[in-house]
């Protein structure tokens, strides 16, 4: 034991911007939420991860179009098919593991996308000031008034069957202003900071200012801020395709609702109807427990409480 | 009053961000991919009938004419026609619009003061079982997905149960009886309402007793809280007089930032349960290429979310006496 | 028989890094009619002796040993339920008001009425109401301000809706925390003169915490001089003004700069105030004293009396 304290100690001397990385670790350890988060969440990226293994086994066993010969409408659980089959024979339980990478595909692309959008947008905003800042607040008023589910339906109904990294960038395109307001309340905070002003002497162009010295103070928060993203993208990702709206091509745990649903199974086949819901409230669950964990990272008012003065 | 001047002003900033809306619409629909033209002429019309509905909308104008006209049919009320139900799009979503206001409405009231009488009793028994049970209970129903909790719903309390009808708003035999009271129909209308209704319930209780919860929490630690106490009043006073009216203020808020949020979710359950709200007319007129009553029905939810956002707005101006004076 | 007696007072709370000693051996007595002033720097636990005079100590203070007599009962020993009743009608608390002392959300008439209706709950409504005009014309609020909220009232203002709510119930004591603190000094002389005035006209006894000796100088009878947890220093406003003894309250009034007398050198004090969860066994204040020896380090010091009512803890400071 003595000997991994002193290696930390050698690593974190060497890195030292890891440090509050480990002092957040400890702080995230305690928390009872953040563990049974993680937990959770490593469990479904297990499956995301397995959702390869099934076409290997048996070609039978592909989510879209794997064809048991044997079995052409929806079964219960058996040997050969776990969860049971769906309507046209295909295995249940890979197509669950493929909706797990689909989730984690849609949920982090999304919200990669609409942080580095909020970011770019919120620095902007907050270090420009007057016109441009107004201007891009209240498009974010705008943007984050509308109903993005809603918005999605109108635009496939112009453009046809939506694939699913359109999908994707929709989504960021309207999850963005959320985290660019945060973004630029701390961009405003840091603009009187003394050291921006010195660059700013040394004459840095503005790009160079907020991208060399305000960004990498504002991408922590960022970060926080996508716990949530990933949620809101996995649900309206998984609600259009419970409407008959998402990529036809993918497999996710909406599109396997919609179809136990659309097909008139949904009173009979309750191994069918039960998982993926159960699967896209508990991933969403876990990401919730996540960012409540880090909220208590990131904010120390909010650990267990000390005693007063 | 100030109040009267903020509503004014808050009502031009919805006028203004309608129009946008409106243009952009109008943009997409004239610039996106395809023949304008076919989107809001139905395919079943005769070429004599199509050819006067194109001047009457002025389709084979310029596009700044064509907005001008666009704008004026919205004024007017004239959508067009729907083509699937061969009507006039406005008297349709005319129709609908109630039904919806009537579940959206009473579920966001529910949910709020529901969340919020609970979310008081939590933050009074912070740490010991009730407050425990009632955290998860938020946390989980708060996650759980909107559309597979309605079938959910549906399968246990109105296949197997068989307690509640399984779609619908009405039942045709109570309506079209003449007989039959008024009353008699609102009871009716009430008992398809209990599975949509508890279903969106369900789903936004949870995140009001969490944020009443937290703001009860922090509410009790300001000083005016301690001179409350040190007055000598009871501590359920103090709760209930001193504490929630502060503390519910963050909860106001929240509906109002999570009011697009909930519009999703009505649209969602009104598909699911087939309540004939806009929400499950915009998903149906999408899903058989309707052009006109999707783009009708798409307006009409924007000035609904505006509009509620509004209303929030305004409560919690009333609610919050720094904001008034 | 004096109205306010405590008795060696011990006051703790219990914090994540371990037990914090806030107050240490506190003994005082207040007669009716008359005003105490405590001194000393934040931490010192002045506050903490507010709080448990109206038994509104948070769930983690609490009163190890001592007695609080007030009216000849130990109020430490009283139910919930009878504290409350004390509360405001016999013993009340004049807050600072930079801080958030009332709710933003209710008039401020409605909660100085709430104050009073508290206690004497038979009382109409619009008789209550009547009453707050008579304190408020008292104090020097226009009545037209009465509907307010709080956050229209200037500082000023608000302190003296304060004073008024205090005097509600016309309580026997009064207990005002830093009442001027965050007030510019010419409202902060207004004030104090008003106390004054309403301390001799309705002849309440205040017990006056500050961090500010002129201030208590001014309008207190009695001085307390607070450090680290222990009452250092006792006597009259003259004697302890006059003859300091402890070398802290020596220290604390010659880093005050004063309009008269001849210029000389302010003198801040060096050093920190010791750690409370830990406090050294012998003299809190002896890292920082100028006269300390090497038996201050270890032996606890013991009370000295100076005059008739005038007493100082320290071994030797002549």
């Amino acid at each position: 034991m003595v000997n991994s304290a002193e290696t930390d100690k050698k690593i974190s001397k060497r890195f030292r911007w890891i440090d509050p990385f480990l002092e957040g670790w400890s702080i995230f350890k305690e928390s009872i939420l953040g563990r049974i988060g993680l937990t959770l969440l490593i469990i479904f990226a297990l499956m995301a991860l397995f959702s390869f293994i099934p076409p290997h086994i048996d070609p039978m066993y592909h989510p879209m179009t794997g064809v048991d010969p044997a079995v052409s409408h929806s079964t219960g659980p058996s040997m050969r098919h776990w969860l049971g089959t769906d309507f046209m024979g295909r295995d249940l339980l890979s197509q669950l593991l493929a909706g797990a990478r689909v989730a984690f595909m849609v949920g982090v692309s999304a919200a990669f996308m609409s942080i580095f959008l909020g970011t770019a947008i919120g620095m902007i905003a907050g270090y420009s000031g007057r016109g441009i800042d107004t201007l891009l607040m209240r498009l974010a008023d705008m943007i984050m008034v509308m109903p993005t589910l809603l918005v999605i339906l109108i635009l496939s109904s112009l453009f046809g069957q939506l694939n699913i990294w359109t999908i994707v960038l929709i989504i960021a395109l309207f999850r963005w202003p959320g985290v660019s307001r945060v973004i630029r309340a701390q961009t405003l905070s840091l603009k009187q900071r003394p050291f921006i002003e010195a660059a700013r002497v040394a004459g840095a162009s503005h790009l160079r200012i907020i991208f060399r010295h305000i960004m990498p103070n504002v991408l922590p928060l960022s970060f926080l801020y996508m716990t949530f993203r990933v949620t809101s993208a996995i649900i309206i990702e998984a609600a259009l395709a419970f409407l008959g709206f998402g990529d036809p091509g993918t497999v996710s745990w909406g599109m396997m609702l919609q179809w136990v649903w659309k097909t008139g199974h949904m009173f009979s086949a309750p191994y069918w109807l039960l998982p993926p819901g159960i699967c896209i409230s508990l991933i969403t669950l876990s990401f919730y427990m996540l960012g409540r964990a880090m909220d208590e990272v990131l904010d120390p008012r909010l650990r267990k409480e000390e005693g007063a003065g | 009053m100030e109040l009267r001047r903020y509503i004014f002003r808050r009502l031009i900033q919805i006028i203004i961000i309608f129009f946008v809306i409106l243009t952009v619409l109008f943009l997409l629909f004239r610039l996106a991919p395809g023949d304008p033209v076919s989107r809001m002429i139905d395919p079943d019309m005769t070429p004599e009938d199509a050819e006067v509905l194109i001047s009457q909308l002025g389709l084979d104008q310029p596009l700044w004419t064509q907005y001008v006209y666009y704008v004026k049919n919205f004024f007017t009320g004239n959508f067009g026609d729907s083509f699937h139900y061969g009507q006039p799009v406005v008297r349709i979503i005319g129709n609908r619009l109630p039904n919806t206001i009537l579940l959206f409405t009473s579920s966001i009231i529910l949910s709020a003061l529901v969340g919020i009488f609970l979310g008081k009793i939590a933050s009074w028994h912070k740490g010991k079982k009730t407050d425990t049970w009632m955290t998860i209970g938020a946390l989980v129903t708060h996650t759980v997905f909107l559309p597979w909790l309605a079938l959910i719903m549906i399968w246990v309390f109105a296949y197997k149960l068989d307690w509640f009808p399984i779609t619908g708003m009405i039942s045709e035999e109570v309506w079209l009886d003449p007989d039959v009271g008024l009353l008699a129909k609102f009871l009716d209308v009430l008992h398809h309402m209990v599975l949509p209704l508890g279903t969106l319930f369900l789903i936004h209780f949870g995140s009001y007793l969490l944020i009443m919860r937290s703001s009860m929490l922090e509410t009790l630690k300001e000083d005016y809280i301690i001179t409350a106490r040190a007055k000598g009043l009871e501590e359920d006073v103090i709760r209930d007089h001193h504490a929630a009216p502060n503390a519910a203020l963050p909860v106001v808020t929240s509906v109002g930032l999570s009011l697009a949020f909930s519009i999703n979710g009505g649209a969602l359950t009104e598909t699911v349960f087939t309540w004939p709200g806009i929400g499950r007319e915009l998903v149906f007129s999408v899903s058989h290429n309707d052009y006109p009553l999707a783009q009708a029905s798409f307006l009409l939810i924007a000035i609904v979310v505006l509009l509620s956002n509004l209303v929030v707005d305004v409560l919690y101006a009333y609610l919050d006496p720094r904001i008034r004076y | 028989m004096a109205l306010l007696e405590v008795e060696n007072l011990n006051i703790g709370y219990r914090t994540r890094k371990g037990y914090l000693q806030a107050v240490a051996g506190v003994s005082f007595s207040l007669e009716e009619g008359k005003s105490l002033g405590f001194v000393g720097e934040s931490g010192c636990g002045k506050t903490t002796i507010g709080m448990a005079l109206m038994g509104l100590l948070p769930p983690n203070g609490m009163v190890t040993k001592g007695r609080i007599l007030f009216e000849g009962q130990d109020l430490l020993t009283l139910s919930d339920s009878e504290m409350r009743s004390i509360r405001w009608k016999r013993i009340a608390m004049i807050f600072q008001a930079a801080m958030n002392a009332m709710n933003p959300v209710h008039r401020v008439e409605d909660q100085v009425a709430e104050a009073i209706l508290a206690h004497d709950p038979d009382l109409g409504k619009s008789d209550a109401k009547k009453q707050v005009e008579g304190l408020f014309q008292l104090v020097g609020i226009p009545e037209a301000r009465m509907r307010d909220y709080p956050h229209q009232y200037s500082g000023g203002m608000k302190q003296r809706a304060i004073i008024a709510m205090a005097l509600a119930c016309h309580p026997k004591l009064i207990i005002a925390d830093e009442p001027t603190t965050a007030l510019d000094v010419i409202v902060q002389d207004q004030i104090l003169k008003e106390t004054r005035k309403l301390q001799r006209e309705f002849g309440i006894s205040m017990i006056f915490i500050s961090h500010d000796i002129s201030i208590v100088a001014d309008v207190c009878h009695d001085i307390g001089i607070m450090y680290a947890g222990q009452l250092v220093e006792y006597g009259s406003r003259e004697e302890v003004f006059q003859s300091p003894c402890h070398p802290y309250t020596r220290a604390l009034i010659s880093s005050y700069p004063t309009l008269t007398g001849k210029k000389s050198r302010l003198t801040p004090i060096s050093g920190e105030t010791p750690n409370l969860i830990n406090p050294p066994s012998g003299c809190r204040f002896c890292d920082r004293c100028p006269g300390a020896k090497t038996s201050c380090k270890t032996d606890p010091p013991a009370w000295e009396e100076v005059g008739p009512r005038h007493r100082a803890l320290c071994q030797d400071f002549r």
